[in-house]
């Protein structure tokens, strides 16, 4: 510790060259923070807690298809089961096509009851859940989609569907606040309104979702509602809701290995760049150093000196860009949001920070190595020659 | 988008472009000076080489999906839906309305009869090759003629399936990534089975990402009777397209809308948006980081070579010429950095991988298209990285007072 400010001293020899690689690690740091957050931020829409309890039903060929609601009755006659909700993607469009949000045709009455944790039901005042249930125009609206497009309880919102080729003019009747952002990029209306507009809807509807008393029941329960469908024409698919929303991202492609893999090309690049400044740094100094070990330093002392002097450097550099990721990522929630709704919970993940000091870690380590051991072992008077 | 960066920089440009060919110091001076110090160098060419090199692929991937939507269409031929409804997938059709349009004085016809189809879209679940799970795949039911028409459509191996039969064929590039719809296998869809008796390539095109069937049969088995999706016709030529679209849109019986088929896959081309979006995010803030490595080589650079300097400028040389001259070495480092990693990044052209289409909800695959184009602009952003990385090193060292110099 006493030597502290010799490490400090020895860092800051060079401000200019120290700024500089400082700042080149700071915006490598930077980008592999965001990159690994945003990855981590759509793992944690496959692994929330509240849809453990909860899986969707739909057609076996294909999530597009629709399957008949009265494969409800035997759903809902499992004593497993605790609530049961149907419900169709609209795909509907609010004025322009670039508006996209998620909308969907929903039972109302089942879908509080599946849905009570994301609605924060109790916090809904029950003079709006009886206005929406009653009014079959009626809508429920997350918060956050309300503020985007400046909703308030009351409106009336246009929503064209390309898929349905309809448009349906909804009432307002209840704005939520959920537990997470993206949970509010969201907007449900009665399933009654398509299945009376669309002839081929009546009676259907894309999916079912269930909530089972018991997370430990889902297998089972999956099993059971597909063996019993298994030779019907329809066949169906059980999954899990995470499961369900693993799928769609995995759909997206591969990002996990592109964003693994520009990570490690940064690093590479990063430490190419630390490890030159290093030795430059340490190549200035080979007379300093051995005037020191002339005075009696040892080479381990040397050694470790230059080691600390390379963790600094690489500490600062990583300090430095999560600090700038973590300010971008709260600017990244506000603007991405509104375009990808799970983008509305993005953050800065206590993984990605530890992952973050543990390359900090080994950069500063990797990258001083070599040259400071080289110069902790060099014979003085070959050091002293030059003086 | 990058040369734009090039604008304001032109006259700058230009002035170094008359350096080089006029000045007295000549390249090759630069040229040897970057491998007196080669450590340094080998370096700063590593790290922008690889920061070149994630530039070019990650934006070889959106333009790979371009790429399969581009190889999709031809300009002769018009893709009809029911207005509306942007993709084939969410369009419907009646079979009326097809006896109709195949009617069309415009429409070419060959040996067999006219040169249209009417397709049905479905979308089925298919097991992943890697038991990760299953993707939702595109089923194009399609006649004769939609194999006739779709001219960069070939078949490998087996044959094409026969109507009434529930035969299937797959694309050769959708068996690296899927399995259960191998040649011969049957695969359960609709509650029937249907029977893989083909496998065909289809050129890098989407039609590599669709598994295709007899329409009629498909219908059936959805119990679609009177509706298929969409209708593709072949125009007598290229130049009749407007005045057909017009004369599908005039006609009140149909309310359909027509599109050329270059511009309807050219409109779904755009799911490699997000991905060229997040390649230009990457880029500029890893270039801003190559920068700053830049200007640290240059400025070591510029302090080893102190004495060098001041002898320059002892014998004459002006200090123009010693900026131009740092400059220029600043931008063989880095265009040597470029040159590198555009060349690496040809390893991984050709990659095959997918993504979803937002618009279908299906898997579209395609190829990693490291384009002449993106290596170019690779490198020019390398070149963009030495002047922004090696200017402020030059001026110091064109600004370096002789008699200190020459005192070391």
């Amino acid at each position: 510790m006493k030597f502290i400010s010799l490490v400090l001293r020895s860092l800051f020899r060079n401000t200019r060259r120290t700024v500089l690689t400082v700042l080149s690690l700071a915006v490598s740091v930077f980008l592999i923070a965001l990159l690994q957050s945003l990855l981590g931020t759509m793992d944690s829409l496959t692994t929330s807690t509240a849809s453990g309890t909860r899986f969707v039903v739909q057609d076996k060929a294909s999530f597009t298809n629709t399957i008949p609601l009265a494969y409800s009755n035997f759903i809902r006659q499992q004593p497993e089961v605790e609530a049961f909700t149907a419900f169709q993607w609209f795909g509907g469009e609010y004025k322009d096509p670039k508006n996209f949000f998620a909308n969907f045709a929903v039972d109302p009455e089942t879908y509080l009851q599946v849905y009570r944790e994301e609605a924060n039901l109790a916090s809904i005042p029950p003079v709006q859940v009886k206005d929406f249930l009653r009014d079959g125009n009626g809508c429920i609206v997350g918060r956050t989609l309300a503020d985007k497009f400046g909703w308030k309880v009351g409106d009336v919102v246009p929503l064209k569907s390309p898929i349905f080729n309809l448009t349906l003019r909804l009432n307002i009747r209840i704005i939520f606040t959920g537990k997470r952002n993206s949970d509010e990029m969201f907007l449900a209306f009665h399933i009654k309104q398509l299945q009376e507009a669309v002839p081929w809807m009546k009676g259907r509807a894309g999916a079912f979702t269930v909530r089972a008393r018991n997370p430990i029941d889902i297998p089972r329960l999956c099993e059971r509602i597909d063996s019993h469908f298994a030779n019907s024409a329809q066949e169906t698919l059980s999954i899990t809701e995470n499961a369900f929303n693993l799928n769609m991202m995995k759909m997206l492609g591969d990002y996990s290995t592109m964003v693994h893999s520009i990570s490690a090309a940064v690093l590479v690049a990063i430490l190419i760049v630390t490890a030159n400044t290093m030795a430059m740094a340490i190549r200035e100094r080979t007379t300093q150093i051995s005037t020191m070990r002339a005075l009696g330093f040892r080479s381990g002392q040397i050694l470790s000196l230059l080691m600390a002097e390379g963790l600094l450097l690489s500490l600062l550099g990583s300090g430095l860009g999560i600090f700038m990721a973590m300010a971008a990522a709260s600017a990244a929630a506000k603007v991405g949001g509104e375009i990808l709704p799970w983008m509305a919970d993005f953050i800065i993940t206590p993984e990605t920070l530890f992952l973050c000091m543990l390359l900090t870690l080994g950069l500063g380590l990797l990258s001083t190595f070599v040259p400071a051991y080289r110069a902790s072992r060099r014979p003085i008077t070959e050091g002293l020659r030059s003086l | 988008m990058i040369w734009y960066l090039f604008i304001p920089l032109a006259p700058y440009l230009l002035w170094l472009v008359y350096a080089a060919g006029f000045f007295p110091l000549p390249l090759t001076y630069n040229w040897r000076s970057i491998w007196q110090r080669w450590a340094g160098t080998l370096s700063t060419v590593g790290a922008i080489a690889i920061v070149v090199m994630v530039f070019v692929v990650v934006l070889s991937m959106a333009q790979g999906v371009s790429t399969a939507y581009v190889r999709s269409g031809r300009d002769d031929q018009v893709v009809i839906l029911r207005a509306n409804s942007r993709v084939e997938m969410m369009s419907t059709l009646t079979l009326d309305q097809g006896r109709l349009i195949s009617t069309h004085p415009l429409i070419a016809r060959d040996e067999v009869g006219p040169l249209v189809t009417t397709d049905l879209i479905v979308s089925k679940q298919v097991a992943l090759a890697d038991g990760s799970g299953a993707l939702s795949v595109t089923v194009r039911g399609t006649t004769a003629g939609g194999i006739r028409m779709r001219s960069q459509v070939r078949m490998l191996r087996g044959r094409w399936f026969q109507p009434g039969l529930s035969e299937a064929v797959v694309p050769q590039k959708m068996l690296n990534r899927y399995t259960g719809v191998e040649l011969g296998k049957t695969f359960p869809m609709a509650g029937r089975f249907w029977k893989v008796v083909g496998v065909f390539d289809g050129d890098g095109s989407v039609f590599d990402s669709e598994i295709w069937t007899d329409v009629a049969d498909l219908r059936q088995a959805y119990r679609r009777f009177s509706a298929n999706s969409s209708m593709v016709v072949r125009l007598r030529s290229a130049r009749d397209v407007p005045a057909f679209i017009s004369d599908m849109e005039k006609d009140v019986r149909l309310k359909l809308e027509a599109k050329a088929e270059p511009d309807y896959f050219a409109d779904l081309g755009d799911a490699g948006r997000p991905m060229q979006i997040l390649g230009q995010i990457i880029t500029v803030i890893l270039t801003i980081g190559a920068v700053f490595a830049a200007m640290n080589t240059m400025y070591a650079t510029v302090a080893g070579r102190t004495p060098e300097i001041g002898t320059l400028r002892a014998i004459g040389f002006r200090r123009r010429e010693i900026l131009a001259s740092f400059q220029w070495e600043a931008i063989l480092l880095t265009g040597l950095g470029g040159v590198l990693g555009a060349g690496l990044s040809l390893l991984f052209n050709g990659t095959r991988t997918g993504t979803v289409n937002m618009n279908t909800w299906s898997d579209v695959s395609y190829a990693f298209a490291v384009t002449p184009s993106l290596m170019g602009q690779g490198v020019a952003f390398s070149i963009l990285m030495g002047i922004a990385g090696g200017f402020l090193p030059a001026w110091r060292a064109s600004r370096i007072p002789v008699t200190e110099a020459m005192r070391g």
